[in-house]
């Protein structure tokens, strides 16, 4: 949609010098190195695992021309010596989706660092109770379009923990979490990514006191059709520095437009984005100089892809929005044109050419709900305080793209309650302590 | 069309020097030596004391007189899948070693195989491919052993003398030579899977279960000394088999080689045998919703104007799985196409193009109707 927005792409060229950003952490390459005895004794170990016992990494930068796979093993814990000490490189290796691919049951990994996968760091799936804390996982190529995926990456798991981890440069997400259920993002830092940390498809996830900054988008809370996990619920967002993220969307060529990945259609300067997203809240967020908006609420027909799916609803609903503190930022920091998205709030927003906004409501509803989006069928609740001094935008697209519009009028959203997000209490959140 | 040989896959010597500059073989020299030394080491001799994994490939006995010869004991039985899996060209010989006195039963579409069924495949190339039966090196034999608490695959990786084959559960890397179809030399960057890798393929529901030893891949007409014969009647008669109701009565996949059948079958018995073990509901890339199982009918759930979901780089300039009319612009085919880590799929397995299997994918998608 909004083909028509592309005669603007002029206006790319000007405007659109999105950030990069090649920060790392700590330099590995002053480490040990690890003898290839040393590597395959590693290799070795996660092949010969026995239940209930703990892998021990050295220091040192071992590099891998294998994955590391631990396979259907139950209580065991990864440990390394420090995330600046004990750094395992994926940069050689030669077959293989990811660097590290962890099925089982409480599983444990922790004080290390993960470079240089060629397609997502460290894999996790099909586990119940997995703990990553303190692991860094990132790319160290200057040239990002080699970079791989996801960098922390559990899927169709229970029970995850990430805690106090480091996320960076992956061309997707830095922290994903897909199909998975009873989950806590805590304490952590994403950076450098398309996307900091991401919520997919996922029931009941807690995402509290992170920083997610110079990311294309900080913190993505998504549900995408036609998958084993339909729609998921219930995440609750608190507490998190999400800041700057103003990086160039990488996740295809630059001057190539998105393809099928949803991910390369977040324009840079997204704080967070709602996607088909079911019983979220968001409260207690400093959201501060993302360029182009701090929320955006968004149902999947945006993405113009196919919006049916069996055990999902393209439309994003029971969202609850409360005493976060917002901040557009410098006047100079002006809107993504590089995006389609991010030409409708440059272009479309109800406040002005190229004004960054606060909160964006794409505002397509269902209407087997209610006739008129007055009565707020999707039930979205914004409650911030100051909210007149905000920019907010809803827009009205489901006449097409030669007929959008927008306003600046909130209250229909104002007068609800906001959906009860019961908090969680995990069974994981309890063991290694 | 020379995609085939993008990465790893160089003709003559020049560009191979070029790129052992470009990726410094000091490491590869050093690992090749240590791979050796090791062969020399666990050759040592070793009782067959019924303890799996034995370390040595010939303590199990399969094979009668050389080893390199690969002639089964008449205790083990040959057998062949319709369609085979591709892994960089390797051909394969293939045997199933039953327990004495224990046959193998099908119940529809379920083969079941008795605890201490070992299932032997060798991996192995002829040094000049217009000649499939002259010189050939074995590189690696896989074990699956049915233990007590299920399937355990066991890689074996053959010694340079080609005598014996060694336990290997770190995998390897070798550099294979030979001459293909065409006449032209190549050269294949072959890798011996790590143990745990195996059940990146061999894996339902998180258990490891064979590929090629099922009832669809194996109902089909196979050439014996005797004549040609269904797999699954020879079998029958040998006593190995029990259950099997005649052909049609269990399903079946074609060869996908096989010109003279239907596009649409061809196809599916492609993504069936290469795609569907890790792309079906009980299998790892289950995430994608992307299911390539030959019974699938879902387009959706097939491809067809699906949009991909954790693919990355994998989906290129792409939008969705499969685009009827336009196989190059379909993720499916740019996967296959492609000999990029993180871009090709499959993930294991090949390090170089399947060039004919693209040919097929690509005629298929071609001419799916158009929306």
């Amino acid at each position: 949609m909004i083909r028509s927005l592309l005669l603007f792409s002029f206006a790319f060229l000007i405007f659109g010098c999105g950030s990069q950003s090649d920060e790392q952490t700590f330099d590995s390459s002053t480490l040990r190195r690890a003898t290839p005895e040393e590597v395959e004794a590693l290799v070795e170990a996660f092949i010969l695992a026995e239940d209930s016992s703990t892998i021990r990494i050295p220091e040192g930068f071992y590099e891998l021309k294998t994955q590391l796979i631990l396979d259907n093993k139950t209580a065991i814990r990864i440990q390394g010596e420090g995330m600046d000490k004990t750094v395992l490189s994926f940069r050689e290796l030669k077959s293989g989706g990811e660097g590290v691919k962890i099925v089982g049951k409480d599983i444990t990994i922790e004080e290390l660092s993960i470079e240089d996968a060629p397609g997502d760091g460290i894999k996790a799936q099909h586990t119940d109770g997995i703990t990553f804390r303190k692991i860094n996982v990132t790319w160290t190529h200057g040239d990002k379009s080699k970079n791989g995926t996801y960098a922390i990456y559990p899927v169709q798991c229970k029970n995850v923990v990430i805690d106090s981890c480091i996320a960076s440069h992956s061309k997707d997400a830095g922290i994903y979490v897909g199909q998975s259920e009873d989950i806590v993002v805590k304490n952590s830092l994403a950076f450098g990514n398309v996307a900091g940390i991401e919520i997919e498809n996922c029931d009941r996830a807690e995402v509290y006191g992170n920083t997610a900054r110079d990311n294309a988008g900080g913190i993505l809370v998504f549900n995408l059709p036609g998958l084993p996990k339909g729609d998921g619920r219930q995440t609750r967002i608190y507490d998190n520095d999400i800041v700057d993220n103003n990086h160039e969307n990488f996740a295809t060529p630059l001057g190539d437009g998105p393809n099928g990945n949803t991910v390369t259609m977040i324009p840079p300067g997204s704080g967070i984005v709602l996607l088909a997203a079911k019983e979220v809240e968001i409260f207690n967020n400093r959201i501060l100089r993302n360029k182009t908006y701090g929320v955006a609420i968004a149902s999947y027909q945006v993405t113009g892809f196919p919006a049916e799916a069996p055990n999902w609803s393209p439309y994003t609903s029971d969202i609850h929005l409360h005493d976060n503190s917002y901040d557009r930022g410098s006047l100079f920091n002006l809107p993504d044109l590089s995006r389609e998205l991010g030409q409708l709030v440059s272009l479309y927003n109800a406040h002005g050419w190229l004004k960054t906004q606060d909160i964006i409501y794409d505002g397509i509803w269902d209407e087997s709900v209610s006739a008129s989006i007055e009565s707020n069928p999707m039930r979205i609740c914004i409650q911030e305080p100051n909210l007149e001094s905000l920019r907010f935008t809803r827009f009205y697209l489901m006449e097409g793209e030669d007929n959008i519009d927008s306003f600046s009028d909130s209250s229909p959203f104002q007068q609800c309650k906001g959906p009860s997000v019961d908090k969680l209490s995990l069974a994981t959140t309890k063991k290694y302590k | 069309m020379d995609v085939g040989v993008e990465r790893f896959v160089k003709k003559g010597f020049t560009c191979l020097l070029l790129l052992g500059l470009m990726i410094s073989c000091a490491p590869q020299a050093s690992e090749q030596e240590t791979t050796s030394e090791f062969i020399e080491e666990v050759l040592a001799p070793e009782e067959a004391n019924g303890k799996f994994p034995y370390r040595r490939l010939s303590t199990y006995g399969f094979f009668a007189g050389e080893m390199a010869n690969l002639s089964p004991n008449s205790s083990i039985l040959p057998y062949q899948p319709a369609s085979s899996l591709f892994t960089d060209y390797a051909l394969k010989s293939r045997f199933i070693s039953l327990p004495e006195g224990t046959h193998a039963s099908l119940d529809g579409e379920e083969l079941n195989l008795p605890q201490g069924t070992i299932l032997i495949k060798n991996f192995y190339y002829p040094a000049d491919f217009r000649q499939p039966e002259g010189k050939r090196r074995i590189i690696e034999t896989r074990l699956m052993v049915h233990e007590e608490g299920g399937w355990e695959a066991y890689p074996y990786l053959w010694n340079e003398s080609q005598t014996d084959a060694v336990l290997k559960v770190v995998g390897a890397e070798k550099e294979v030579r030979f001459i293909n179809q065409a006449g032209e030399e190549q050269v294949i960057n072959y890798l011996v899977p790590n143990k745990n890798q195996c059940k990146s393929c061999h894996n339902k529901n998180e258990s490891l279960a064979p590929l090629g030893v099922q009832t669809r891949h194996l109902n089909h007409d196979v050439a014996y000394g005797s004549g040609t014969e269904n797999q699954l009647a020879h079998w029958t008669k040998l006593g190995k088999l029990l259950g099997f109701e005649g052909k049609s009565a269990h399903p079946s996949l074609v060869n996908y080689e096989d010109k003279s059948q239907a596009l649409n079958d061809r196809a599916m018995a492609y993504l069936d045998i290469n795609c569907s073990h890790c792309h079906r509901a009980e299998g790892p890339a289950s995430t994608s919703g992307l299911f390539l199982t030959y019974g699938q009918k879902d387009p959706l759930k097939l491809g067809v104007y699906k949009t991909p979901v954790a693919a990355g780089k994998g989906s290129g300039a792409h939008t969705y799985d499969i685009v009827p009319g336009d196989g190059d612009a379909s993720i499916l085919l740019h996967r296959m196409n492609s000999t990029e880590i993180g871009v090709a799929m499959p993930e294991l397995g090949r390090s170089s193009i399947h060039a004919e299997g693209v040919a097929l994918i690509r005629d298929w998608i071609n001419q799916m109707e158009k929306k």
